[in-house]
């Protein structure tokens, strides 16, 4: 019976090779689609596996209560982490290390190379599963210069990672290092990255503002004993600061390994659950859309196709077969066209890998050894068959034997309403898609086009190294004598990120018990012009004012309004509560947005400042130079003026970019996405149109031979099609707003959705399907009736 | 064999109900070979598929070997049908993806023959039907009279005790039509019973009793000398 089965399939499959192609290439653009989003999916939903300990670790995170919102974040002071270890019961180990790597200048035979660089206490090793090839974790930080690397580093400082143990690197030309470790390199989606680790101890001694309890600026990661609940320890942390500190506004609570990277997201102090999450969920939904409507293709060909099959169905009806035998039959042969494609989906996935890698940021691989992967794979497929295959069985299977072999049309509306049904749920997708696409396309755009209250283009960044600070004055002069460069200043803080802020800042008039929350920006004379701020009010920061007293500063607009009120906030004076010492308004700039791009930027007070107190250059090229030239022209300062070290810079208009990371993958999945379901719908519309016109081949004939036009006829064949689009249309419109809606309402800066986009939409859904139908419609059109109705 | 009493068909569409069987009665023998005449339309064919249990009736009784079946599920009418009707029609109705040999092993698979039994008969009666040079073709290489032949192969292979024939030479020339009467006038003779149903009175007069409708009731039966 089932060798019977396999011959009449695969003498009907080579038969009708446009249809099995359309059926199969479908299906495994869906399979492909799908087994990529499932990829992604599994690496996201995996990060931090590696650590063995995951559940017990956790990173001790802080919620600080202003008046306007509760800010949460990680940073923590310099002295908790060995107080709980040495108060809480509950806790096993504690690691402090700096909040994040820094950029390292090491060198190695007089070849200078830049390194991530971490502090870590050595519970590090320990608490996270980071295994040694070399060295070991109880002797590597034993002595104070030494420096535990990853294979990766090795191979980059040694050419090797063989036999590197023991060697010596000297860091930032200045102390000697030893090499007492080599680690084995970290997965990418783990959430501990670093090229080098060092001994936490130097960063602690050269870091005093560590040692206050008032001063958060190091990460601390805590690993509980077996069995211990959080929410217990939870309670001891929730008052930990207060004990040393009582005004300190610090709320200590645990954030848990496994949540790190899906649920990082906080409001009003309190977990969300939301996050990566959301994308996570979004994309695995995509991905069974897709293969939905691969299987809705399939379903469509084959029922359009029954007719044909329908005296096969008979016959064998009267020869005894049951339905479910014949349910069983074609739900095979979905199955088995599933398989094919399932073959040719892994030849498309092994192809595309490299893009979609490239679209995703990750190194993904198909990972054929992994049991779980073939698994994932087979139940992809045979879901695929199943779905596939379960209406065509079911309704061919039903045929009642004497009428179809009397060869009664098939007229059962039900299964042309269901096809009709079918097509018009693909077209609903792609339509949501497409206005989807466009929306999420806008509201980037918009947020990128947001007036930043500053200028990022043609602005770099240069982190300062070795003696550029000493040497600031001739370095800028020669900036500027290159005839390339427009403006030079210093500054302790990144323009575009957030950091370094406070809420103990009080001032006359300000309402009491509010707390607001403050950035202070130390920066030399010069900063405004170079970054594009508008002096609104008083005067510009001098160089004379690091000595000034009371201490100068200037402030943005929304600083300025809360301290003058309604009158001007110069001469206004602000000081730390319960300090004398207080800073006078000197000038007002505009608000600029940095941190959250989305959102309201905080205040911000600039105090001028030396150039030693002070990590990184801005650097504003001229208008109308070329940028290469430019750069190339910065670079030859530098090697002039700083020739220790290796020239390095980022543009501010990358790190702008930089922020939208998730964005922009949404965006760029979302259009491939789109245009995929487009595809695949098409392939099923190419499908039933050429059935259509087979099917009526002899009305057509008639038709013509009764004097109608050829544009007459391929308009009669087109019309049916496009009425589905239009309720497609109809269907998906509300859908699209109501997910577009919410989306955006999860910005606070955004767009208003458009008619035209839905309009747009609509026109493009109809113009692909007419270029779909039109092809077999004048095909049909143009053939000659003679031949059509002789055939009959 | 069979025995049919005040047996009703209607076919219901939207504006017309057709009586197409209107309390017909009438009974075949084992070992018969009936004809069944009428006018187009007069519910031949409907009767047939009754006959053959791949339709229903809507009223009376319809004793098949002593088992009353009028109200049989289609699970056990297809049951007692591949195991003791073939069908032979007009049109043929073989399966174009399939050769000759295995259109006539269908049947046999559907029995659950094992697959030896199944070559050793299909080889047998396509030597019979003399088509067995012709087993590895498929229908749409075959002329009209080679395809009904190997249509009455299918509908023998199975050894069943009546075959049901619609217009069997209604496609056929002349000489192929006496030869598909021939063969169906061995099978009768080796005991299969055999009721046809028939425009031609040539044809007619191959089997003993000739069955004439009108309107869906019998008008006359002729015994034929
Ligand atoms: N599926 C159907 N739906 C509606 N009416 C039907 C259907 N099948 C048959 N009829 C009607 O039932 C009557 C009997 O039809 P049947 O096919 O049995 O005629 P017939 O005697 O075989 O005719 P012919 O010699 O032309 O084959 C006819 O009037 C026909 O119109
Ligand atoms: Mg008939």
């Amino acid at each position: 019976m089932f060798k019977n089965f396999l011959k009449v399939m695969f003498r009907s499959l080579t038969k009708n090779k446009a249809y099995s192609f359309l059926n199969i290439f479908g299906l495994a653009i869906g399979i492909t689609c799908a087994a990529l989003i499932f990829l992604w999916v599994e690496n996201e939903v995996n990060y931090d596996a590696v650590h063995v300990k995951k559940d017990r670790l956790y990173i001790a995170r802080e919620n600080q209560k202003y008046d306007t919102y509760v800010f949460t974040h990680q940073s923590t002071p310099g002295m908790m982490g060995p107080a709980i270890k040495a108060e809480i019961p509950g806790v096993a180990n504690v690691c402090r290390t700096s909040e994040s790597t820094n950029s390292l200048l090491y060198s190695y035979n007089n070849k200078p190379l830049f390194a991530g660089t971490l502090y870590a206490e050595p519970s590090l090793f320990s608490m996270f599963t980071l295994p040694f090839i070399a060295g070991n974790a109880a002797s590597a930080f034993t002595q104070l210069h030494s420096v535990v690397i990853t294979q990766k580093t090795a191979v980059k400082f040694f050419g090797t990672d063989k036999n590197v143990l023991g060697k010596s690197i000297r860091v930032d030309n200045k102390q000697d290092y030893t090499v007492t470790g080599v680690l084995k390199d970290m997965p990418a989606n783990s959430s501990v990255q670093f090229e080098c680790v060092m001994p936490f101890q130097i960063y602690w001694d050269n870091s005093p503002w560590l040692k206050s309890w008032g001063n958060n600026s190091l990460t601390t990661y805590i690993e509980l004993k077996p069995g211990v609940d959080p929410k217990s320890i939870d309670k001891q942390l929730y008052g930990f600061i207060q004990k040393r500190e009582p005004k300190n506004l610090g709320r200590v609570f645990l954030f848990g390994m496994t949540d790190w990277h899906l649920y990082n997201d906080f409001k009003e102090g309190v977990k969300t659950g939301g996050g990566q999450i959301e994308y996570v969920h979004l994309f695995s939904i995509i991905a069974w859309i897709i293969i939905f409507i691969a299987c809705i293709n399939f379903m469509n060909l084959a029922t359009a196709r029954s007719e044909k099959r329908a005296r096969e169905v008979g016959v064998r009806k009267v020869l005894g077969a049951g339905k479910k035998s014949l349910a069983l039959q074609f739900i095979g042969e979905a199955l088995f066209m599933s398989f094919i494609a399932a073959v040719l989906a892994v030849i498309l996935m092994a192809l595309v890998l490299p893009a979609f890698n490239m679209l995703v940021q990750k190194q993904l691989t198909i990972g054929f050894g992994n049991v779980y992967h073939i698994l994932a794979l087979l139940g992809l497929t045979v879901a695929c068959g199943l779905i596939a295959g379960s209406y065509p069985s079911l309704y061919l299977s039903s045929f009642n034997p004497v009428a179809v072999l009397k060869g009664l049309k098939l007229k059962d509306s039900s299964a042309a309403y269901i096809r009709k049904g079918l097509v018009v749920m693909q077209f609903s997708v792609s339509v949501v898609l497409i206005i989807s696409t466009v929306i999420v396309y806008q509201q980037i755009q918009h947020i990128k086009s947001r007036n930043l209250g500053f200028d990022k283009d043609r602005l770099l960044e240069i982190g300062l190294q070795g003696d550029m600070a000493k040497n600031y004055a001739p370095i800028k002069q020669d900036l500027l004598n290159s005839g390339f460069v427009q403006n030079v200043a210093l500054s302790d803080h990144s323009t575009i990120y957030g950091g370094n802020n406070t809420s103990g800042m009080t001032w006359d008039g300000k309402a009491p018990g509010s707390e607001i929350l403050i950035s202070q920006r130390y920066v030399t004379p010069g900063f405004f012009e170079t970054s594009g701020l508008k002096i609104l009010e008083g005067r510009n920061i001098e160089e004379i004012d690091t000595a000034s007293k009371p201490i100068a500063m200037v402030v943005t607009q929304s600083l300025a309004k809360l301290m003058g009120g309604k009158g001007s906030a110069l001469g206004k004076r602000i000081h730390y509560e319960g300090d004398t010492t207080a800073a006078v308004v000197v000038g007002v700039v505009n608000d600029y947005v940095y941190g959250n791009m989305y959102g309201k930027p905080d205040p911000v007070m600039f105090f001028s400042s030396s150039p030693e107190h002070t990590d990184r250059m801005y650097v504003k090229i001229k208008a109308q130079q070329p940028v290469e030239a430019s750069i190339a022209a910065i670079q030859n300062v530098f090697k002039k003026d700083n020739p220790a070290y290796p020239f390095e810079y980022r543009f501010v208009d990358d790190q702008f970019n930089q922020m939208f990371l998730s964005e922009m993958l949404v965006s760029k999945l979302s259009r491939v996405f789109a245009a995929l379901a487009i595809i695949i719908s098409c392939l099923g519309l190419f499908g039933l149109a050429a059935y259509t016109a087979e099917r009526r081949i002899k009305e057509i004939g008639i038709r013509k031979v009764l004097g109608a036009s050829v544009s007459g006829i391929a308009s009669l064949l087109s019309k049916d099609f496009l009425q589905l689009v239009i309720i497609s249309c109809v269907i998906a419109f509300p859908i699209a707003y109501w997910a577009m809606h919410t989306w955006l309402k999860t910005y606070q800066y955004h767009i208003d959705m458009q008619w035209w986009v839905f309009a747009t939409a609509a026109v493009s859904a109809m113009v692909i399907a007419v270029v779909t139908i039109s092809f077999q419609s004048i095909k049909a059109a143009l053939a000659n009736p003679v031949k059509s109705l002789r055939s009959e | 064999m069979i025995k049919i009493t005040n047996l009703e068909k209607f076919y219901r569409t939207e504006e017309v109900e057709t009586i197409a069987l209107n309390k017909l009665s009438m009974h075949v023998d084992t070992g018969e070979f009936v004809a069944i005449m009428g006018p187009s339309g007069c519910g031949k064919s409907t009767l047939l598929n009754i006959l053959g249990m791949l339709d229903d009736p809507d009223e009376g009784s319809y004793v098949f070997n002593s088992i009353e079946v009028a109200h049989f599920n289609e699970r056990k009418r297809a049951d007692l049908r591949k195991h003791n009707i073939g069908f032979v029609f007009q049109s043929f109705n073989l399966i174009d993806e399939l050769t000759v040999f295995e259109n006539v092993e269908l049947p046999l698979i559907y029995t659950g023959v094992t697959t030896a039994e199944r070559v050793k008969r299909v080889e047998e009666v396509l030597d019979k039907m003399q088509i067995m040079h012709r087993r590895n073709h498929y229908p749409q290489q075959l002329s009209g009279g080679q395809q009904q032949r190997v249509a009455i192969a299918r509908a023998v292979v199975n050894k069943p005790k009546l075959i049901l024939a619609d217009e069997p030479t209604g496609n056929l020339d002349s000489s192929n039509g006496n030869d598909v009467m021939e063969l169906l006038t061995d099978l009768n003779e080796q005991g299969t019973t055999i009721i046809m149903v028939t425009h031609s009175e040539h044809d007619a007069r191959y089997s003993h009793r000739i069955i004439r409708l009108l309107d869906g009731q019998t008008v006359m039966e002729n015994i034929m000398v």
